[in-house]
């Protein structure tokens, strides 16, 4: 095929897809800055330029979120998902580097049978451990309140980032380790010398998608969080009721809930330069 | 600078035994070699010296001390890996300076010391890369400087050239050898390279099968070979070897189905020590390096051997000549003024005090 039109296609394609994705969410963002009654403004089929008025050219309001964060609860839906979200990954990811450590380095006797076991925990569909779950909660006096949301998105990403940073720490050639106890460290500065920036970027994505599966949950923290620990996600689903859908803050919800996701990836892209382990071994 | 000494080496892993019970003392700025093809537990022995692999049992000590269970960062060495090991995130000179940087050495130490490492090496040029951004052999010559900025009591340097090319491998030869003798210091050096160890070792440990064959001077391996393995595993071209009877009958006689060869005294004396009550035949297997066979197209002594070239495989001023006799085949080493194409007929004397005796049984020297 000749190159230029081969171009061509390539760059129609990747618009189209663009199109596809990014426009529900310009949708999204557009209709949470628009005062009630103009949202369901829609222009008539046909009438493109109506369209591109709807999605970029409208009259910004704020009552939205006015509703939702200053007359409304969602200031503290948000705190709530924050801190559930951030004190999980917190947790879930230093652990998890030190129980890959020893399950990628460690002789242990039985490792393979506990590493199996440990994914074997993801393997389930949370709702299949729900009512176990919320028995135990309840036991432990932790059920609606934020610790125990936190307990039990910990419960999740643990065995997860276990997983995906055992995957990286193998990746990296023990020999590298080796130099570095020769050249005179002993295991813990060569791990933090050597091991940790060469799997930043596996850390790097053990972050985002751990922080993105308690960010983006739904079921624990509707069963487990209860009244005491209500989450964005949750606090959206309650402004659909009996008598009436409240579109613009679903909308305005559905903004604040991707604005912080988005920041965490661009943030963390930074660090994820592979390829850094290429080349240093022989081979 | 120390001393190191192995005693009663073993290692496992697993089912397989890869050092076989080692004893070993390595003196204070002596250069080791250990010597030995593939899986002979080189590496292992010299991974249990820098604390990387557990021991079996036995022990090692470095300058006096047992350090079986000290960690190899409290040992005081550096080391060379086969396989580099440089920090794929630090540039050539922060790989260089990391060991001088634990020790807290002044920045203007640190820079005098890599820059001279750096000169030996001829990598000054390189500072600022990374190791992806290397070839194989300036990653080689960095990893071999990130060692060589210290100062540590033992240098371990597993095959640290052996991925160079020829011209530069022969360069860093004379360069180790040189650096050595300069910083004064104990090597331990791991090849498979007969002529690395040759040319650099003070002693040699040949090890095959991960036991120890012989430990001598490179001058004694390769003059007296204490078996069959260490006489062939040393030399290029190897030794030959020839399947003999050894009688006494009427004086002391090789024979052999196309020749028969009278021991010199010198070496009749020697294989009497080696076995005294023998008497009556033996089979050994008579050993000649390839130089030690002299080689002409004339009949001029009755005890020369005939034979037809096989090939002949020139090599600039040396030419090594394949003889066949009888069932046997030769290589001989003789130089390039020889003409003789293949076919032609030849003679072969072996140089009498030059030759060597196994047991063919045990492949012991019998010298
Ligand atoms: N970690 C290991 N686990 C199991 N077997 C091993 C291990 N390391 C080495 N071996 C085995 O031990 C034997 C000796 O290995 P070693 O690496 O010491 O050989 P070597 O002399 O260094 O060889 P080479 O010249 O190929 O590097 C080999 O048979 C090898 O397969
Ligand atoms: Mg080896």
């Amino acid at each position: 095929m000749d190159p230029r039109l081969a171009k061509t296609l390539k760059i129609i394609a990747v618009t189209l897809f663009l199109l596809w994705t990014v426009i529900p969410i310009i949708f999204l963002v557009a209709s949470s800055f628009k005062a009630t009654g103009d949202i369901f403004d829609l222009p008539p089929v046909g009438d493109w330029v109506g369209m591109l008025k709807l999605l970029f050219f409208f009259k910004a309001s704020f009552t939205q979120f006015r509703n939702m964060f200053i007359e409304g609860p969602f200031f503290t839906y948000l705190g709530n998902s924050l801190l559930a979200t951030g004190l999980s990954v917190l947790i879930s990811v230093p652990l998890g580097l030190l129980a890959a450590y020893a399950l990628s380095r460690g002789r242990i006797p039985g490792k393979k049978h506990f590493y199996f076991w440990v994914i074997s925990t993801r393997m389930a569909p949370p709702v299949a451990v729900m009512v176990p779950l919320y028995v135990l909660w309840r036991s432990f006096h932790i059920l609606q309140t934020l610790p125990g949301l936190v307990l039990a998105y910990t419960t999740f990403n643990l065995p997860f980032s276990i997983w995906l940073l055992r995957g990286f720490m193998d990746s990296i050639p023990k020999e590298l380790e080796e130099a570095a106890y020769v050249d005179g460290r002993g295991r813990f500065r060569a791990f933090t010398d050597i091991v940790f920036p060469l799997i930043a970027p596996g850390v790097g994505a053990t972050v985002i998608l751990c922080s993105l599966m308690a960010w983006n949950d739904y079921l624990f923290a509707l069963i487990l969080g209860g009244r005491a620990a209500k989450t964005i996600p949750v606090g959206i689903s309650e402004l659909e009721s009996a008598t009436s859908i409240l579109w613009g803050q679903i909308m305005a919800g559905g903004t604040v809930l991707i604005i912080p996701m988005i920041i965490l990836g661009l943030v963390i892209k930074k660090f994820l330069v592979t390829g850094l382990t290429m080349g240093a071994m022989r081979g | 600078m120390a001393k190191v000494t192995i005693k009663n080496l073993y290692k496992r892993y697993g089912k397989v035994e890869a050092v076989k019970g080692i004893n070993l003392e390595c003196e204070d700025k002596e250069f080791l070699c250990l010597l030995g093809p593939s899986g002979c537990g080189k590496s292992s022995t010299l991974r249990m010296i820098a604390g990387l692999e557990d021991i079996t049992s036995g022990e090692i000590t470095i300058d006096g001390v047992r350090v079986n269970n000290i960690h190899p960062s409290k040992r005081d060495i550096a080391m060379v890996f086969e396989t580099y090991a440089l920090y794929p995130h630090k540039t050539v000179f922060k790989n260089m300076s990391y060991p001088l940087r634990i020790r807290k050495l002044s920045k203007s130490e640190i820079l005098t010391r890599v820059q001279r490492a750096a000169e030996i090496l001829e990598i000054t040029d390189l500072m600022d890369r990374y190791p992806r951004e290397l070839s194989g052999g300036q990653k080689q010559r960095v990893a071999i400087g990130r060692a060589i900025v210290r100062n540590p009591k033992v240098f371990l340097m597993d095959e640290p050239i052996s991925h160079l090319d020829a011209k530069l491998r022969a360069h860093m030869r004379g360069e180790l050898k040189h650096l050595q003798k300069e910083l004064s210091q104990t090597f331990i050096y791991v090849t498979h390279d007969q002529l690395e160890a040759m040319s650099m070792a003070d002693r040699i440990a040949v090890m095959n099968h991960g036991l120890l064959q012989q430990y001598d001077s490179p001058h004694n391996i390769f003059n007296q070979p204490a078996n069959q393995f260490v006489a062939g595993f040393v030399g290029d071209p190897p030794m030959n070897f020839i399947e003999c009877i050894l009688t006494v009958e009427d004086g002391w006689k090789l024979k052999h189905d196309e020749f028969e060869l009278s021991l010199e005294d010198k070496v009749q004396q020697k294989v009497q020590a080696q076995t005294p009550q023998f008497s009556g035949a033996l089979n050994v297997t008579l050993g000649i390096r390839p130089e030690s066979i002299t080689i002409k197209r004339e009949k001029t002594k009755p005890n020369e051997i005939a034979g037809q070239v096989y090939i002949t495989e020139p090599l600039g001023s040396d030419l090594i000549v394949d003889v066949t006799v009888g069932q046997e085949r030769l290589k001989i080493k003789t130089t390039s003024s020889f003409e003789g194409d293949r076919g032609a007929k030849v003679f072969l004397e072996m140089v009498p005090d030059k030759i060597h005796l196994f047991d063919a049984q045990t492949s012991k020297s019998l010298m």
